[in-house]
């Protein structure tokens, strides 16, 4: 009999950022994992609506389980609800 | 055309655009052109607060025992975010009803802007709680020349608007003599261009001006001195934050020209003045660090911390509308402010909140045997 009751999921992508990669589950949005990577990312409401943790998406996919209420720019992401589906690409500021 | 309060053509709402259409006649909200206005609003009615609900009795205390040049910085913030406040309860009332066309819209503008009385009725909770007479702070806001010069800077672009809005519900389109001021031509490129820069500087005041204030006022909590100012400081700020997503929605929709084709080309065409807003607000902002700091620091914060801080905030925001950032700092010299700033936590009673002068199940240590004298069993 299988014990096992843990219902995390097993997909793990890798995010590159500035040249450091962190490996990230599509269990949590991005600014919670790369907080713990001890990555310091801007953030305020922390909830889809300031936009202050837009980040710049070069490459790959991510999926907002809600739609945030903040307008995101094409080509970036929200870290504190994006959910990372693929290995991505990210930068603060466009440079 | 002359302003309606109650429209009687027949229109389709879905169908106008965001300013400039026609006058909105039901205040309907089954059905949206831009359903973002509608969350907006439930997210700030879902916001509401008092600011009599927030205690400041330690606060008076802790003022007194301040530093000069720390009430120096106190007040002065205060001043200017009662100057912000006084301007934002009103303008854009004033400045975007008479010409708003989508019923979600009207009203998101009207609870935005009823938020921003509760804010200014919190300042005169704060100041009466920390000097015997409010007047002294008060009247210094009109005629304190570090005030007023950013009073004119935010001010103006409402006022240019508001002129020509009126202008045109009154005369029309066209070339008007108006006295005192020779001709005035309004058309529509024109007016949609003073729309566009004044919500331009509205999200520049909102989600840059205020941060100063925020920062100050959230050193001295860290401190654990005027924690109920930042208490209401906190509920302000997130206030604040809706409100910027609020206009970055409206000016993103402009740019997009999904909602008024004509608009995206107006935004593209004042591009440079829209840069030159966010430049000059950050600079001013830069001079408002040294004048609070001229006689005095704090402690983890003065005028080149906050410098950098006002350069790197403003990028955040010229991103966010779709501007490249023009700072070279990229990255927050006051990482702590965040978790100040944070929403999630930001509660009213003092018993649920993270406020350390109230702490519960607190051990005491300093003890001794006669504490114990009285105690029988």
């Amino acid at each position: 009999m299988k014990t096992q009751s843990s219902t995390t999921s097993k997909l793990l992508h890798r995010v590159l950022l500035n040249g450091e990669e962190i490996i990230v589950s599509e269990d949590e949005p991005l600014l919670t994992q790369l907080e713990r990577a001890g990555i310091q990312i801007e953030y305020q409401c922390r909830e889809g609506f300031c936009s202050s943790c837009s980040l710049k998406l070069l490459r790959g996919n991510v999926a907002y389980p809600v739609e945030p209420m903040a307008w995101v720019q094409s080509g970036y992401l929200l870290a504190c609800c994006a959910i990372v589906k693929s290995d991505i690409e990210i930068a603060f500021f466009v440079e | 055309m002359s302003y309606s309060t109650f429209n009687r053509k027949r229109f389709d709402s879905l169908k106008e655009p965001m300013f400039f259409g026609e006058n909105v006649n039901v205040a309907r909200y089954d059905q949206q052109k831009h359903p973002i206005f509608e969350k907006l609003i439930e997210k700030q009615l879902s916001f509401f607060w008092r600011p009599e609900e927030v205690d400041l009795s330690t606060d008076r205390k802790d003022f007194q025992k301040l530093e000069q040049h720390e009430q120096h910085i106190f007040l002065s913030n205060l001043k200017y975010q009662t100057l912000l406040d006084s301007i934002q309860g009103r303008s854009p009332n004033v400045a975007l009803l008479p010409i708003v066309s989508l019923p979600e819209l009207e009203t998101w503008i009207e609870t935005w802007s009823f938020s921003e009385t509760i804010h200014s009725r919190s300042y005169t909770h704060i100041i009466r709680n920390i000097v015997n007479d409010p007047s002294v702070i008060f009247d210094d806001i009109t005629v304190n020349a570090e005030i007023t010069k950013r009073a004119d800077s935010v001010s103006k672009w409402y006022d240019d608007l508001i002129e020509l809005v009126n202008l045109y519900n009154t005369l029309g389109l066209g070339t008007h003599l108006v006295p005192g001021k020779g001709e005035v031509t309004v058309s529509m490129p024109i007016l949609k261009r003073a729309l566009y820069l004044t919500l331009v500087s509205v999200n520049v005041l909102e989600a840059i001006r205020f941060y100063v204030s925020f920062a100050c006022s959230f050193s001295f909590a860290e401190r654990t001195l005027m924690e109920g100012n930042a208490k209401i400081i906190r509920l302000i700020a997130r206030d604040e934050a809706l409100h910027l997503s609020g206009t970055q929605h409206i000016i993103n929709l402009m740019n997009s020209g999904k909602d008024d084709p004509e608009m995206a080309d107006i935004a593209q065409a004042c591009e440079k003045e829209v840069y030159q807003i966010f430049m000059e607000a950050a600079e001013q902002e830069k001079e408002w660090a040294s004048y609070l700091f001229k006689d005095g620091t704090m402690i983890g914060l003065n005028a080149e911390i906050l410098s950098q801080y006002v350069e790197y905030i403003t990028n955040i925001r010229m991103q966010a509308i779709g501007l490249d950032p023009v700072f070279p700092t990229k990255q927050n010299p006051i990482p702590w402010i965040n978790a100040w700033l944070v929403s999630d936590n930001v509660q009213v009673a003092p018993q649920e909140a993270e406020i350390s002068s109230y702490l519960v199940g607190q051990i005491d240590n300093d003890l001794d045997d006669s504490d114990f004298d009285d105690f029988d069993l």
